[in-house]
């Protein structure tokens, strides 16, 4: 505690594990989470760029390394039965503590190139939702397999690549199946809207996930219906704010999120798939008819009247 | 393991020294954290050092909020202490086994295997928080929140692995004679936390020592009467046991 006000380190830093000795060089900050603070940085001497943890807190830090460890190893044991899984398996590469810097631990994972969820979307356009929530309900699948839960689930967790790539950052709030969560934000936690409990299980992370859907299209709807009075908080509201999307199809499977009524992560990522994902359909009114073709219409009409009055008038 | 979390906005202004209550209560094994909401300007800086001073004397911590963050304050703070408490407990004995100081002086693989233990047991060890409500003239715009608050804070404890138990006070009590009034003994069920303030009358002193006292006084009228608390020492050996096996 209390170093989370401390200033950021300045590009060039040289971060020095005190017990295993590898240098990285610092780029730039990257963000900051409940636990720590996000560096690019790239290790001396080589040249690929990772993004480094530096924590607030020893404990909590080792925690979240605790959960990566673990998480790590039960993804290679599944990947072993299953050998198409995304190279996830080097998302940790070690843990250390800053020399210089007070013993502060660290540590160092993958960096995820992109933008947060709703700055990918508000850039990109929200037709991109049903591909990335796949990708996403597909990350939350893995994770729910090795038995944790997100917990913390947010647009500003996800990491969206160019190409829609999905990626969760930030697990300080993961934790096993069946434990309570640790962190969670008050939109999308499942306890704020008087909808179930603060427990761990899979449908705990497709409540938030079902709510990240709402924000992400009705921002100002949800926050409408988040300020109202604690009591009258409820799933209903949700339902109300979900009935009300044009898309009918992802209204009645968010309805189901919010509900509580998928059986797991891998019913719900099927049935988006199916019902969602692959039932993408043309948006006429956003075909946008070229210009040249309005013109020549245009042309072509005022040719017509033209016509009309030269033979009505001969 | 045994939390009072006082809720206040100002001073105390009758009887014994909060401070020296909330020392006592340490002494005793009870952790004081102590919130202090503001809405409407500040809580003055004589306010703001006392609810310091009582959260430092109690060994717990202390935050001055506006209501809107005091549900996640509240948890926060819970969950952070029970954190600290068994940090301690588990430092005492990483001290004994290794000679050596604090976590952040374990090598790394020793420092993951402490810290799954902290975990494991900050999920699991019972726990007990008795709630200590100021209900003097000037909260009563705030007890809406402090309900909501609670009721949140039920739903935090009510997902833990370990028996969580909350008990409800607030001071003064209905006459000049009665320091703290208990308003909900120890439960496990929060659906009783709703209509807990609708009774509650608003009267202007603010006893805060002797109000802490009162709750020292229940604290200790339960282990006389219950032989549940003996738990803590058949935890302290397991506790002891299981760090054994983890870190040699």
């Amino acid at each position: 505690m209390g170093m989370s006000s401390n200033p950021p380190y300045p590009a060039g830093t040289v971060i020095i594990g005190k017990w295993r000795g590898n240098r990285y060089v610092v780029e730039r900050l990257l963000g900051r989470g409940a636990n720590g603070t996000v560096y690019l940085v790239q290790r001396e001497g080589r040249r690929e760029r990772y993004a480094l943890k530096i924590g607030y807190d020893t404990l909590d830090l080792q925690s979240e390394i605790n959960v990566l460890t673990t998480l790590q190893s039960r993804r290679k044991r599944n990947e072993h039965r299953a050998r198409q899984e995304s190279p996830l398996s080097s998302y940790l590469l070690e843990a250390d503590d800053f020399a210089d810097g007070n013993n502060v631990p660290f540590y160092v994972m993958r960096y995820v190139e992109g933008r947060p969820l709703h700055l990918f979307l508000s850039r990109n356009g929200s037709s991109w939702l049903g591909l990335v929530g796949l990708k996403l309900l597909d990350k939350l699948r893995g994770l729910h397999e090795c038995g944790f839960v997100f917990g913390d689930l947010k647009p500003e967790n996800v990491m969206v690549s160019d190409y829609g790539e999905a990626e969760l950052i930030d697990f300080g709030g993961a934790s096993p199946l069946g434990r309570s969560v640790k962190q969670f934000t008050e939109w999308h936690d499942r306890g704020f809207w008087n909808a179930g409990s603060r427990t761990g299980d899979e449908n705990y992370d497709l409540f938030a996930f079902a709510v990240l859907c709402l924000r992400l299209l009705n921002e100002e709807g949800l926050k409408t219906a988040a300020l109202q009075l604690p009591q009258m908080r409820s799933t209903d509201e949700l339902l109300k704010l979900a009935r009300k999307l044009p898309d009918k199809k992802l209204s009645s499977w968010l309805s189901l999120a919010l509900k509580g009524g998928f059986s797991g992560s891998a019913e719900a990522l099927e049935l988006w798939e199916n019902h969602i994902y692959k039932t993408r359909k043309r948006e006429p009114e956003s075909m946008a008819t070229p210009r040249w073709l309005k013109n020549a219409f245009a042309l072509s009409l005022f040719l017509l009247a033209f016509t009309i009055y030269w033979v009505i008038r001969f | 393991m045994k939390q009072i979390l006082l809720i206040t906005d100002g001073c105390s202004n009758v009887g014994e020294s909060p401070v020296m209550a909330a020392a006592h209560a340490l002494q005793e094994g009870i952790t004081v954290n102590v919130v202090g909401v503001v809405d409407y300007g500040t809580i003055g800086e004589l306010g703001s050092r006392e609810i310091a001073d009582i959260a430092k004397a109690g060994g717990g911590i202390s935050r001055i909020v506006g209501t809107p963050q005091l549900a996640q304050t509240m948890q926060m703070m819970t969950r952070k202490t029970v954190v600290q408490t068994i940090q301690q407990a588990v430092n005492k004995e990483v001290k004994k086994i290794l000679g050596e100081g604090s976590l952040e002086a374990l090598p790394p693989l020793q420092r993951s295997q402490v810290v799954t233990v902290v975990d494991e047991l900050t999920e699991t060890s019972p726990l007990r928080i008795a709630l200590l409500i100021d209900a003097s003239a000037s909260m009563k715009p705030k007890l809406g929140a402090v309900e909501d608050a609670i009721r949140d804070l039920a739903l935090s404890l009510e997902a833990r692995e370990g028996s969580s138990e909350i008990a409800v006070f607030h001071f003064p009590g209905r006459s000049s004679g009665e320091e703290a009034m208990l308003d909900m003994d120890w439960t496990r069920d929060l659906s009783g936390i709703r209509s807990l303030f609708s009774r509650m009358r608003m009267r202007g002193a603010t006893p805060t020592g002797p109000a802490i006292f009162k709750v020292l006084e229940h604290y200790r009228y339960d282990t006389l009467d219950k032989h549940r608390d003996r738990h803590p020492a058949q935890d302290h050996d397991e506790r002891e046991g299981m760090i054994g096996g983890y870190v040699v």
